[in-house]
């Protein structure tokens, strides 16, 4: 069975708020309005419900830096 | 084209800074230019979020992304007859030949005595088909924007995408195309609920949840192969042209090879906005220097500062402390 993981690249985050207007359950914004993932503080490190896939992959889309990392496995919290 | 003038400011970035200033340099009496990647000004505002609301613009309680650009636009236009914008374009190199900078864009060589860099998080670019359609995108079927509507006119147009601009770009076709047929990955569109019910009730077919395999056609586009997410089947669509709208993405790109001092993706600046080559200055998102924050309002007062003191290059013998505006204006007619 699939499984899905996210996280988001603060380094290169814009803090622009596309990922959190379409997808609100996965990503929040620090005081700073960098994204990240609400689920796991983003450690990318806890499986995405397939009911907010199709929004994860909207988020994935808007993205304007390609900050949202989209993964099958968790992420490795050390090399982001 | 007049390019082969020599600007006294040339800006890279027609976002609120670069409009700010070009309204400045305007202020200070020099002509300038603004180079755009995008066919439209406003930068990141009109791009990503023209609809939202900004509350910390100085002066400004509250005032949408869309309308800030419109008088900044307003704003700027007080010097028109000094100012030249150039959409559309994306700078790839810059070199420096007795004292003046020629600037190559993908189209066009600029001229200029000084340069302003206020890209903020770089060119944005619109996002690709994950497919490959180089054949047609030469041939003028594959389009990421629209310039011109009457390119359209009683042809069959396949949209993609489930934005605002996707929803938005098929309503403004559909009275002026044979057939518009909008695709989207999933059921649900992420548009403006008004945008949405104008949808449901034109004549624009919707497609979904489907995502393009392939385009076909012997010497012209012809048709358009979907498939059908989570699912097996494929269908096909007849099509003169295809229209794309997947979002942007931005990228610092050519400039990061201009020699410029480059911590974290953003070009280091002094207390005059001035970079490490003499005459190129940044500012607003792109720029960073000790205490650096990114905000519009703190983007404006860098420009009106790096704008002051390129004057000040551009023409020695001026001052860097500009006139107050209000004994400024009172000698403009």
């Amino acid at each position: 069975m699939t499984t899905k993981y996210t996280k988001v690249n603060q380094e290169t985050c814009i803090a622009c708020g596309a990922c959190g207007d379409v997808a609100p359950e996965i990503y929040g914004f620090d005081e700073e309005g960098i994204a990240y993932v609400i689920l796991d503080d983003n450690l990318g490190n806890s499986e995405i419900p397939e009911a907010l896939w199709d929004d994860m992959e909207d988020a994935y889309e808007e993205c304007p830096s390609e900050s949202i990392k989209i993964a099958n496995q968790p992420f490795r919290t050390e090399n982001n | 084209m007049e390019n082969s003038k020599v600007m006294d400011m040339t800006i890279i970035g027609g976002g609120p800074v670069g409009m700010f200033g070009a309204f400045y340099a305007g202020m200070r009496n020099a002509s300038v230019k603004i180079i755009e990647s995008l066919p439209q000004l406003g930068g990141q505002l009109t791009a990503l979020y023209p609809e939202k609301y900004i509350y910390d613009i100085a002066g400004y309680p509250k005032v949408s992304a869309k309308s800030l650009i419109e008088n900044l636009d307003q704003q700027m236009n007080l010097f028109q007859d000094k100012l030249q914008i150039c959409l559309g374009q994306s700078v790839q190199q810059v070199e420096k030949k007795n004292g003046i900078f020629i600037i190559q864009t993908d189209t066009e060589t600029h001229y200029t005595k000084s340069i302003i860099i206020t890209a903020g998080n770089g060119a944005f670019e619109p996002k690709k088909l994950p497919i490959d359609v180089m054949e047609y995108e030469k041939a003028n079927h594959v389009h990421y924007y629209v310039n011109d509507m009457k390119r359209f006119s009683n042809k069959r147009v396949v949209v993609f995408g489930g934005g605002d601009s996707a929803v938005d770009w098929a309503l403004m076709l559909e009275p002026i195309a044979k057939k518009v047929t909008l695709v989207h990955r999933r059921d649900k569109f992420r548009a403006h609920e008004h945008s949405l019910e104008r949808l449901k009730k034109s004549n624009v077919e919707l497609v979904t949840p489907y995502v393009p395999v392939v385009l076909e056609g012997e010497h012209s586009l012809e048709k358009v192969v979907l498939h059908e997410v989570k699912g097996s089947k494929t269908i096909e669509l007849e099509a003169d042209d295809v229209l794309v709208n997947y979002g942007f993405v931005s990228t610092l790109g050519p400039i990061k090879k201009w020699d410029l001092e480059i911590n974290k993706n953003s070009i280091v600046v002094n207390s005059k906005l001035e970079t490490n080559i003499e005459g190129i200055y940044a500012a607003g998102d792109i720029c960073t220097y000790d205490g650096k924050i990114n905000l519009i309002a703190t983007g404006f007062g860098e420009v009106a500062t790096a704008v002051s003191n390129a004057k000040v290059y551009v023409e020695p013998t001026s001052k860097v402390q500009p006139m107050h505006s209000t004994s400024l204006m009172s000698t403009k007619s």
